[in-house]
């Protein structure tokens, strides 16, 4: 081997070694798109957007008024749950998306209202929902999770995902959960800890309806683990989805020195 | 403050299920479950993200007038449900049911509404 062939060599391994993406290892082909399945067109979640009473439906669930699916909080979470809830009871617990420009990060991203549409490739899933706007990545080329330290806290975390047939199974880490106080999976306050590991399992119930179970781990903030399932719609075809710009009409601004959600009358004063 | 509120046969207070879309930007926002009427005429409509708001100028017995601000849902969601900016044009008479604020002032949100024509938009029977 000559000098020339034996740098380009060692330049191509070294580059090999050093490019992002390949460093956890693409060990899977991912599926083709001729075998993946169809979820195209506008979707909407179905149920209400406060988490824990989606958790089920029928008897003791959803439809149950006055009826909660609470988490399995530790001692210490649950003492943050009650505090957020009294701070709520009181209109002083805000939501923090409310000062538009903070995503709505994971879980939440499956608990809005407004537009969703699911994208499906091979290399890469895409959870696009309009209200936010928000924007989630699950990779299906085959890499694998990074390692714990290699992750350091986002609104929707790391994503990795493969097909089970017509299922989408997907593990989310790297969450930031409640490091910041700026990441809750609704406006009652629920939240989790840096430690939260999910294992989302998404598929179609009939050609209009795709629903999304997530079994949530969370070592910190759970004593077990926490199921939650959501539910979504397809809507009519040719429906437009839109830009959403959170700022563009705010009238709903958070005090900061007291955690209120102010309403801003005609005057852009707040009223309340 | 004297506001002009059409009451209905069972005056203004009427327990009532909203139709509003949801509202996730924010919690609520304080808006009683209490369902009052208003009539006025419409200032504007600010179709607009993340919410909607509907302004109307609202006159009393007096002959004051004051400016509510009624709250609806994105414009992106009552854009696919067919309702346009033009839904509440500027200068229109609209008799509206709204959720006020508890906190009280001339804010509310949106239950229906009837244009002067009788037209009905959201649920206005039933409450």
């Amino acid at each position: 081997m000559n000098r020339n062939r034996l740098a380009l060599l060692l330049a191509f391994a070294g580059g090999s070694l050093l490019a992002p993406g390949l460093s956890y290892g693409q060990t899977a082909a991912p599926t083709p798109f001729d075998k993946l399945p169809d979820w195209t067109g506008v979707w909407s979640m179905t149920g209400g957007t406060v988490f824990d009473t989606a958790t089920q439906t029928g008897k003791g669930g959803s439809v149950t008024p006055g009826v909660r699916e609470h988490p399995p909080y530790t001692a210490e979470y649950e003492k943050k749950y009650m505090a957020h809830l009294a701070l709520r009871d009181v209109e002083r617990y805000p939501d923090v998306i409310s000062n538009c420009g903070v995503p709505v990060g994971f879980p939440r991203i499956l608990n809005l209202p407004d537009a969703y549409e699911f994208v499906v490739r091979p290399d890469i899933f895409y959870i696009v929902a309009e209200n936010g706007p928000n924007t989630m990545r699950v990779y299906t080329d085959g890499r694998k999770l990074p390692a714990k330290e290699d992750t350091w806290g986002t609104y929707t975390g790391v994503s990795v995902g493969h097909w089970e047939g017509d299922t989408l199974v997907w593990e989310t880490i790297g969450l930031k959960g409640d490091r910041d106080n700026d990441s809750i999976l609704d406006r009652t306050g629920l939240v989790l800890s840096d430690a939260a590991r999910i294992t989302t399992r998404m598929r179609k119930t009939s050609p209009e309806t795709l629903e999304a179970k997530m079994v949530i781990e969370d070592s910190k903030a759970l004593t077990k683990p926490w199921t939650v399932t959501k539910q979504f719609k397809k809507n009519k075809p040719g429906l437009f989805v839109y830009d959403y710009g959170c700022a563009e009409n705010q009238r709903n601004p958070v005090d900061t020195a007291t955690g209120k959600t102010l309403v801003l009358g005609a005057d852009g004063k707040p009223v309340n | 403050m004297k506001f002009k509120l059409a009451f209905g046969a069972l005056a203004a207070l009427i327990a009532s299920v909203s139709i509003q879309p949801a509202l996730a930007h924010h919690s609520g926002a304080g808006f009683s479950t209490e369902t009052i009427q208003i009539s006025g005429v419409v200032k504007e409509f600010q179709f607009k993200n993340p919410h909607s708001w509907i302004q109307v100028n609202v006159t009393d017995a007096t002959g004051k007038t004051v400016e509510w601000s009624v709250e609806w849902g994105s414009p992106n969601q009552l854009g696919r449900e067919g309702y346009r900016p033009s839904t509440f044009p500027p200068g229109a008479k609209v008799t509206l049911k709204i959720h006020p604020l508890s906190a009280g002032g001339p804010v509310g949100g949106f239950v229906a509404a009837k244009m002067a024509d009788g037209k009905t938009i959201g649920k206005w029977d039933g409450d």
